[in-house]
């Protein structure tokens, strides 16, 4: 399965919705990076990940997402990541990654 | 006493990865592991595959099936060296979830030796 990502900028609230679905791994992680930069060069803002339908996330998945962070960080923004499965729960959590980002039930 | 024997060589492109976790889960499934089990081994092997993509051409992977333990071995697998590069930083998140998950993971000179133990009445 590849990755399909859909983004909107939530107007009202000022921050960008990201919707993940399917694998982000070494293959597809360079596309989400690019996808998620431009979006920031368009518009500084916060980011929220829906993992409602994020099936699979590997290392290289969450460097991207680190060095997404990075860039909000300079920005004063943060990442909210929401809905993830429990499989992808448990990486963040071993990773200490649930740390660094906004996990919401 | 068994010992079946399942090997998987891929090209090293970034495109096959996810062949080798269909593979992987499918083999997993048919010992009759959880689906936690099966989603431990999958994301590994993918992290151990990930790791071996620079360093060969292409990737072979071994099966072995035994009475009591699920071993699978990727060659070209290694520690990285201390540095702050993106990639190491990368590489080692990824050496930190096959140790989280697997029961066993151990390196050798020609790459990883990954170990998930089978329970009774697992198959």
């Amino acid at each position: 399965m590849a990755l399909n990502i859909l983004m909107n900028f939530d107007e009202i609230n000022n921050r960008w919705l990201v919707e993940p679905e399917g694998e982000i791994d070494i293959y597809t992680s360079p596309e989400l990076k690019e996808e998620l930069s431009k979006a920031l060069d368009d518009k500084k803002a916060d980011i929220v990940i829906d993992g409602e339908k994020l099936e699979y996330i590997d290392s290289t998945g969450l460097g991207t997402l680190i060095s997404i962070l990075k860039i909000t960080k300079e920005n004063n923004n943060k990442i909210y990541i929401t809905n993830i499965k429990p499989n992808i729960r448990k990486l963040f959590d071993i990773t200490e990654l649930d740390k660094v980002f906004v996990i919401e039930e | 006493m068994k010992n079946d024997i399942i090997r998987l060589t891929i090209p090293s492109k970034p495109d096959y990865i996810s062949v080798v976790r269909l593979t992987s889960s499918s083999i997993a499934s048919k010992l009759g592991l959880s689906i936690d089990e099966i989603e431990d081994i999958k994301v590994s092997l993918s992290e151990a595959c990930t790791n071996a993509l620079t360093r060969t051409d292409e990737i072979n992977i071994k099966f072995e099936i035994f009475d009591d333990r699920f071993v699978i071995i990727v060659d070209n697998v290694a520690l990285p060296e201390h540095n702050e590069d993106t990639l190491i930083r990368e590489s080692n998140l990824g050496i930190l979830i096959m140790k989280s998950l697997m029961d066993e993971v151990n390196f050798t000179e020609k790459g990883v030796e990954m170990i998930k133990h089978l329970k009774d009445g697992n198959r």
